[in-house]
């Protein structure tokens, strides 16, 4: 009997176990089925696919842009993020009791309050109005004034209303990264600039930005997000390429420098109606590295002088008397003179075989009791017609009979170019122009050409290729390429060291850059830039004026007015040189002078007279 | 040696299809044997579900420490540019005016000890 009740409560859990085990299977037998259909026979739908699908997008990692420092490391470009304010004004609008559209409405009414203060384009009342009016009329997307800084931002969303967050408020965010320049308008242009390229704009890479894009910009990296319970995350199966930030770029620029040199031409020329425009480059002599470079011409909506366009390499122009230091230069190296004491008759001023006359002679003549002029003093007085005859003499045209041999003028030619003041050559900005010299051998070439050349006339050069010749005038003759990139740094670290180069080994010798250096201080002594004689060190310079011509060819236009190129250049100090300089001036048709040994002088001096004071070269140094 | 005729197919099929309502199925085939490596694989599937669980977790993190890291590297960038502002020579000179100061522009070089 025990052993019957025992089979029969083990047959009963059996009996249970069983049927727990038969649903379980059955459900095993669905389940499966359910795959199989699902994985061969079930079509979800697009919708259905989007929502079940985990989003796995690709995203473009930004590189951080590399900085622009200057040769001390100070930045002068960076980039910082902007933030510009925009407004669902419709939030909650709809789901709001009457109350509590109020309550929004009142806190819209202090948040207006803040943003006048902030922004300060308009009234609280102003903004409240133009939140309430967006609101009615059911405008999603508001822009609240201009886009603003980090610290604006931090303080427009603590506003009331907007600390509520943005399903609350509305509120909404746009962050765009910009370049920032901590230095303003300084240097703007040799910096330059990088424009969206969706802009009309045709020339979107400006300066130093523009041309050393790449290595700045860095290298875009790729990730692919997917989205989890936790918000978008990296999907860690996927292939990642990390961005590369850009490098920083170091320039030759001293910003200290470039404050001086653009507030002392400014100085000189913010009060002449008459000018267009001017520019200032600062170089060291041994290196040719570009310590300021001020480009300031006349904006056409404002009238006030911006940096607008790189004058010192992109505007070429006849040089006038700064290129009878070529010619001087020529005669020397070619050995038609041996002294700045050698001299020529001084009688009317008219160079002989052409219809170049200078005015100034008779002048000379007269005031020194003379009939012959050396060629020091006719350096000091910036005589055309010493230096036309110069040319002519020694470089003009010998005629045989009906054949004309222009040996001795290509021989000429060929010095200009071989003190590069012929070619374009490579520079760290682009656009500098390739200067014009006259070939004698073209249609265009007339019997006065050799002798304006001369004095500066029929050529045309950019204000960085009369630099360039100047400074290696200062450095004995060795011509150094001008340059602005020092190098390519990446956290701190030098990656491509670019520094100083040499254009030519020698344009001329020792004795010929003393001798030219000599009559360069004779000039600022006791000849036309006597302005800077008492400057604090002694400079070694010339002036030269050029007129602009008018589409007619004439350098006066019907009004007697001239378009006026005056022009210092020189260097300092006039013994032993550390920086060569030029300043040039652009003015419109006027009737009044604009000559280099006016507001170019005047704002040369005011930079050395600053710059003696404060540059490390010019410190004495005594034992203690 | 005994070879295999079609209807011994359809044998395995009714046995196997009695072993399973029975639920003899996993004991005929002896898998008691395998016990431990089917609970092992069972222990690695839950180990990959878990630790994918917890990568995600980890890169849900990244993302967050770095939208705090370019946060601070924001304001970093925006506190340079104000000092880096009032460090130029004008604002300086300005500031010095404003403060009262009687520091102004050298008026000679400066002498070095040596």
């Amino acid at each position: 009997m025990a052993e019957q009740v025992t089979r029969k409560k083990r047959d009963r859990i059996g009996v249970v176990l069983y049927l727990v085990y038969i649903l379980l299977l059955i459900a095993s037998v669905l389940l499966i089925a359910r795959i199989i259909h699902i994985q061969i026979f079930f079509d979800p739908g697009q919708k259905m696919t989007d929502a079940l699908t985990p989003a796995n997008v690709a995203n473009t990692v930004d590189p951080a842009r590399g900085n622009i420092i200057d040769c001390n490391g100070r930045l002068l470009a960076m980039s910082c993020p902007i933030y510009q304010i925009c407004m669902d004004c419709t939030v909650r609008r709809d789901s709001n009791s009457p109350e509590e559209e109020e309550k929004w409405l009142d806190k819209a009414r202090q948040l207006s309050a803040g943003l006048s203060e902030i922004y300060g384009d308009r009234t609280p009342e102003q903004y409240y109005d133009l939140i309430r009016g967006a609101r009615l009329s059911g405008k999603k997307y508001l822009k609240i004034g201009k886009p603003v800084d980090r610290n604006a931002y931090n303080r427009i969303i603590e506003l009331p209303l907007f600390c509520e967050g943005r399903y609350k408020s509305g509120l909404i965010v746009e962050q765009e990264s910009i370049r920032q320049y901590p230095y303003g308008k300084l240097a703007r242009r040799t910096i330059g600039f990088v424009r969206n390229n969706k802009s009309n704009v045709g020339n979107t890479h400006i300066g130093l930005e523009g041309k050393f894009d790449h290595i700045l910009h860095g290298t875009d990296g790729i990730e692919w997000l997917r989205v989890t319970d936790f918000g978008r995350v990296r999907n860690s199966d996927s292939v990642y390429t990390r961005a590369v930030d850009g490098q920083d770029l170091r320039t030759t620029i001293n910003i200290d420098y470039q404050e001086i040199a653009d507030k002392a031409l400014r100085e000189q020329i913010q009060n002449e109606a008459d000018l267009e425009g001017a520019c200032f480059v600062l170089m060291e002599v041994s290196t040719g590295a570009i310590r300021a470079m001020v480009n300031l011409s006349r904006d056409r909506d404002t009238h006030t002088f911006e940096e607008i366009q790189n004058m010192a390499i992109g505007r070429k122009g006849e040089p006038g008397s700064v290129f009878k230091t070529v010619t001087l230069m020529s005669v020397l190296n070619d050995g038609y003179i041996h002294s700045l004491e050698e001299t020529l008759p001084a009688t009317n001023g008219n160079v002989a075989g052409t219809t170049i006359k200078d005015p100034h002679i008779p002048e000379f003549v007269h005031s020194h009791h003379t009939n012959r002029i050396s060629v020091i003093d006719g350096f000091k007085i910036s005589s055309n017609y010493v230096f036309a005859t110069l040319a002519v003499q020694n470089y003009g045209v010998i005629r045989k009979g009906k054949k004309v041999d222009y040996e001795r003028t290509e021989k000429f030619l060929g010095n200009i170019y071989a003190y590069k003041l012929g070619d374009a050559f490579d520079f760290d900005l682009d656009g500098l122009q390739t200067p014009t010299i006259p070939n004698p051998k073209t249609r265009y070439w007339t019997d006065t050409d050799l002798g304006s050349i001369g004095f500066g006339y029929s050529t045309e050069e950019t204000p960085l290729h009369i630099l360039t010749f100047y400074n290696a005038i200062a450095n004995k003759g060795k011509m150094m390429k001008p340059y602005l990139v020092e190098d390519f740094e990446v956290d701190g670290k030098v990656t491509t060291r670019r520094g100083p180069s040499i254009l030519t080994a020698a344009v001329c010798t020792k004795a010929v850059a003393d001798t030219i250096t000599r009559a360069l201080k004779a000039v600022t002594e006791e000849g036309t830039a006597k302005r800077l004689k008492d400057a604090k060190c002694a400079v070694a310079g010339k002036t030269g004026t050029s007129f602009g011509t008018y589409e007619n060819g004439q350098y006066v236009n019907a009004a007697g007015q001239r378009k006026y190129q005056g022009t210092f250049v020189g260097f300092f100090p006039a013994d032993a040189p550390q920086y060569s300089v030029i300043c040039m001036v652009y003015s419109k048709p006027t009737n009044q002078q604009f000559q280099g040994g006016g507001i170019p002088a005047r704002a040369i001096k005011t930079v050395i007279d600053k710059l003696y004071n404060i540059d490390p070269c010019f410190r004495e140094s005594i034992q203690q | 040696m005994k070879t295999w005729k079609i209807a011994d197919i359809w044998t395995f099929i009714k046995n196997s299809f009695t072993a399973i309502l029975k639920g003899e199925f996993l004991l005929r085939l002896n898998i008691g044997r395998y016990f431990v490596h089917i609970v092992y694989t069972f222990f690695l599937f839950a180990m990959v579900i878990w630790l994918s669980l917890m990568i995600e977790t980890s890169m849900a993190k990244v993302e967050k420490n770095k939208a705090i890291l370019r946060e601070l590297e924001i304001q970093h960038s925006q506190k340079t540019f104000e000092v880096v502002k009032l460090s130029r020579r004008s604002e300086v000179e300005s500031e010095l005016k404003r403060l009262g100061s009687n520091i102004g522009e050298p008026q000679k070089p400066a002498t070095v000890l040596k």
